[in-house]
């Protein structure tokens, strides 16, 4: 009885008292948002910090590098001197040469073995789905890197020990499993009807799915591909394990380190950085369907 | 979904079956076998001097021996870059006795003296050495076979002029004697497993040729002055780089969740730690933490210190640690994040609205609707996490260069590499796949329920 008394008395004062809720809620809300954006830059500035000492270290002259204290404005002096220094020493060049061959042959031996793998977890139902899937999940979970001991008795054996093809099949073994994963779930988010609808059309099954599904997948292909490239690129375990004379980069400057100065050890670290910081950008829409799949 | 059942899905999956099998799990019971196997524990003697000789039984390896006789034997050719492979080399030589007979057969090339040779290089005549002492038997014995127990078909005196027809190169055989278990065994063996000393007449067992199965490699592991606090440091590392990483992944998922203008900027930066190599991010650290790096330029610079301090020796081993514990948070928190992030995308915006229409602040949000949500996800990522903790390698090698703070992976390195010790590296290789192993059946019994609670 006393609420409609209260209503029918005053409507001024409750929609002033509903207007200054509302503002308080908006001003709260402003800065609950500007905590949020506070929060973000210095969660990005804790991972820009450290990448920006090592560019400013590598874009500059070896003298600069070893003086003390460091400045914290970068590029100053601006050079390539110290990114030349390390390329020319002994070995960079080979072994960026092997990186990059290995990365390919484990880039195209990956994707050739887990995409029919890939399209067969997302579009049939068939007894030993799950157990198969389950199994990938718990390879991709296992330490696989640390199979290269074993494996370089195996290759040593076979007569396959320190070359660039015995370490690419390492890596593919590495990358197979979220390969397979990844394209299984490219395929899942292109329904099955659109390939149905193609048949119905007249399509064969290779045909429609040439014609309808490759072009569709095709970007989240490239994006795993790229992905498996830098996996790749950044092993360093295996890749000290088994080779010797044929090293990739990340196992050369490993190698190395102990013994080689620091304007040497920086640009390197900026190097093999240089891939990671635009391949991540390339695919950085791709990244939840990549990795989300492991928790599904 | 084709629901059809047929054999095209198996066809399909085929190939990555093949290869993992291969490159998976083939290594993976290698590793388990290199570290309990000696595959040169015992040598096996045969009766007589020919590997198709019945075994008259088995020494183990390092065995004192006594050599009681010795012969060639025919070599495969395969063998013979083989090392400690002694061999001697005869000759099928043909020539005239006094009695003007001409005779053939085989004699070692100790008792020829090469004279010429064809453009291959091969003897092709030569004269019978005179031997040396009045006590010696002056002529020499040509065999049917090239063995001293085959037929001699006859005997040339000294310096006979012979023409060599063929040679051979044969591996010797001894007639050992040694003792196992309080026993005496006699055999022959080839000399590529045997070590005879100077004397000739005594020896041992330099490897076997018969496996056996060993703990040695697993007690050489633990034994290793590195290994415990190998073990310590990895799982020191685990509890306390795991907790803040996943408050902090937590964090950033929930920025990223609240699509703010420039989130696909947030999501990129946030993310760029996945695609960058663990061993570049141990010279970043490396970087700021060594004793002319960043921290000490920032802390000098601002007066806060008067004289740079050195933390990356071994007098301050807690530095290190902190240094490798930021670098791991800095490192591995993108891929936990991706994982929550994933997750959040999973819980209904209805549930968020409704938790909020009833006046649930953000702390209680968090606490009682998204995490509880969260927790599949969670745990999937708590233990590859784990998992991937066990391999932290490049880092810690960055940081302390490998000796001063060690962890698993980078002992299974050091004895592969540095100390040539395959078996031992397995072992650890072993042991860190059994502690994954362990994470993982708990890993795949929280995935399965998290299906089932999917339905």
């Amino acid at each position: 009885m006393s609420a409609t008394g209260n209503l029918a008395s005053a409507p001024v004062r409750a929609s002033d008292e509903m207007l200054r809720v509302r503002q308080r809620a908006l001003m709260r809300h402003r800065i609950n948002q500007g905590l949020v954006y506070l929060l973000a830059i210095a969660i990005s500035l804790w991972v820009l910090v450290p990448i920006w000492f090592i560019a400013s270290m590598a874009l500059t002259t070896p003298a600069t590098v070893r003086t003390f204290p460091k400045g914290v404005l970068p590029f100053i002096p601006f050079s390539f001197d110290t990114m030349q220094f390390f390329l020319n020493s002994q070995g960079i060049i080979p072994g960026l040469i092997n990186s990059i061959v290995v990365a390919i042959i484990t880039l195209v031996l990956s994707t050739i073995i887990a995409a029919p793998a890939g399209y067969a977890i997302s579009r049939y139902i068939f007894p030993g789905r799950d157990f198969y899937r389950l199994s990938i999940l718990a390879v991709r979970a296992f330490p696989v890197v640390i199979l290269a001991i074993p494996l370089a008795v195996v290759f040593i054996n076979v007569g396959i020990y320190d070359s660039v093809y015995s370490l690419a099949l390492m890596h593919t073994a590495l990358t197979l499993p979220t390969t397979v994963l990844v394209i299984g779930s490219v395929f899942a988010s292109i329904p099955y009807e659109l390939e149905e609808a193609a048949q119905v059309y007249g399509c064969t099954p290779l045909q429609a799915f040439r014609a309808v599904v490759l072009p569709l997948v095709a970007p989240g292909i490239a994006a795993s591909a790229i992905f498996t490239f830098v996996m790749s690129w950044n092993e360093v375990f295996a890749a000290s394990i088994l080779t010797v004379r044929n090293r990739t980069l990340p196992a050369q400057v490993l190698s190395t380190l102990n013994q080689s100065s620091e304007p040497y050890q920086f640009a390197g670290a900026f190097f093999m950085m240089i891939p990671a910081l635009i391949f991540i950008f390339i695919i950085r829409r791709y990244l939840f369907n990549m990795w989300g799949q492991i928790s599904k | 979904m084709k629901k059809r059942y047929n054999w095209t899905p198996y066809w399909l999956i085929l190939p990555s079956v093949i290869y993992l099998a291969l490159f998976f799990a083939w290594p993976m019971v290698q590793a388990l076998t290199l570290s309990v196997w000696d595959n040169t524990a015992r040598l096996r003697l045969h009766a007589e001097a020919s590997t198709r000789s019945a075994i008259a039984g088995s020494l183990p390896r390092g065995t004192p021996i006594e050599v009681l006789e010795r012969q060639g034997n025919v070599l495969d050719p395969d063998d013979l870059g083989q090392s400690n492979l002694r061999t001697e080399v005869w000759f099928r030589i043909r020539g005239e006795t006094v009695d003007g007979q001409v005779i053939e057969g085989w004699a070692p090339e100790t008792r020829v003296r090469v004279r010429s040779t064809d453009a291959t290089g091969a003897p092709t005549t030569g004269t019978i050495r005179p031997r040396i002492g009045a006590a010696a038997d002056p002529l020499t014995s040509l065999y049917s076979e090239p063995s001293i127990v085959s037929e001699v078909v006859g005997r040339l005196e000294a310096n006979t002029t012979v023409t060599i027809d063929e040679l051979t190169t044969l591996e010797l055989w001894y007639l050992i004697r040694g003792e196992s278990g309080g026993e005496a065994i006699e055999g022959w063996a080839p000399s590529r497993y045997v070590q005879v000393y100077s004397d000739n007449v005594s020896g041992r067992i330099d490897s076997g040729d018969a496996g056996e199965l060993t703990l040695r490699y697993i007690q050489a592991m633990i034994n290793d002055r590195f290994f415990w606090p190998a073990f310590w440091t990895t799982l020191l590392l685990m509890v306390i780089i795991i907790p803040v990483q996943f408050v902090l992944a937590i964090i950033m998922a929930l920025i990223i969740q609240q699509q703010l203008r420039g989130s696909s900027f947030f999501l990129y930066v946030f993310a760029i730690a996945l695609g960058v190599s663990e061993l570049a991010v141990g010279i970043v650290w490396y970087a700021i933490f060594t004793q002319n790096g960043y921290l000490n330029s920032i802390l000098v610079s601002l007066g806060w210190l008067a004289a740079p301090i050195p933390y990356l020796t071994a007098d301050t081993r807690y530095w290190i640690i902190i240094a490798i514990w930021l670098a791991e948070i800095w490192r591995a928190t993108a891929i936990v994040m991706v994982i929550v992030v994933s997750g959040l995308q999973a819980i209904s915006h209805e549930v968020l609205e409704a938790a909020d229409l009833f006046g649930a602040n953000l702390w209680k949000r968090v606490r009682y609707v998204i995490l509880p949500m969260l927790k599949p996800s969670l745990q999937v990522a708590l233990i590859l996490r784990t998992i991937l903790a066990l391999q932290v390698f490049a880092v810690v090698i960055a940081l302390s260069g490998g000796d001063v703070v060690t962890v698993l992976a980078n002992e299974a390195y050091r004895q592969y590499y540095t100390l040539r010790n395959v078996n031992v590296a397995a072992a650890y290789a072993g042991l860190i796949l059994l502690l994954s192993m362990f994470s993982a059946i708990i890993y795949l019994r929280m995935v399965r329920s998290h299906e089932e609670t999917q339905g």
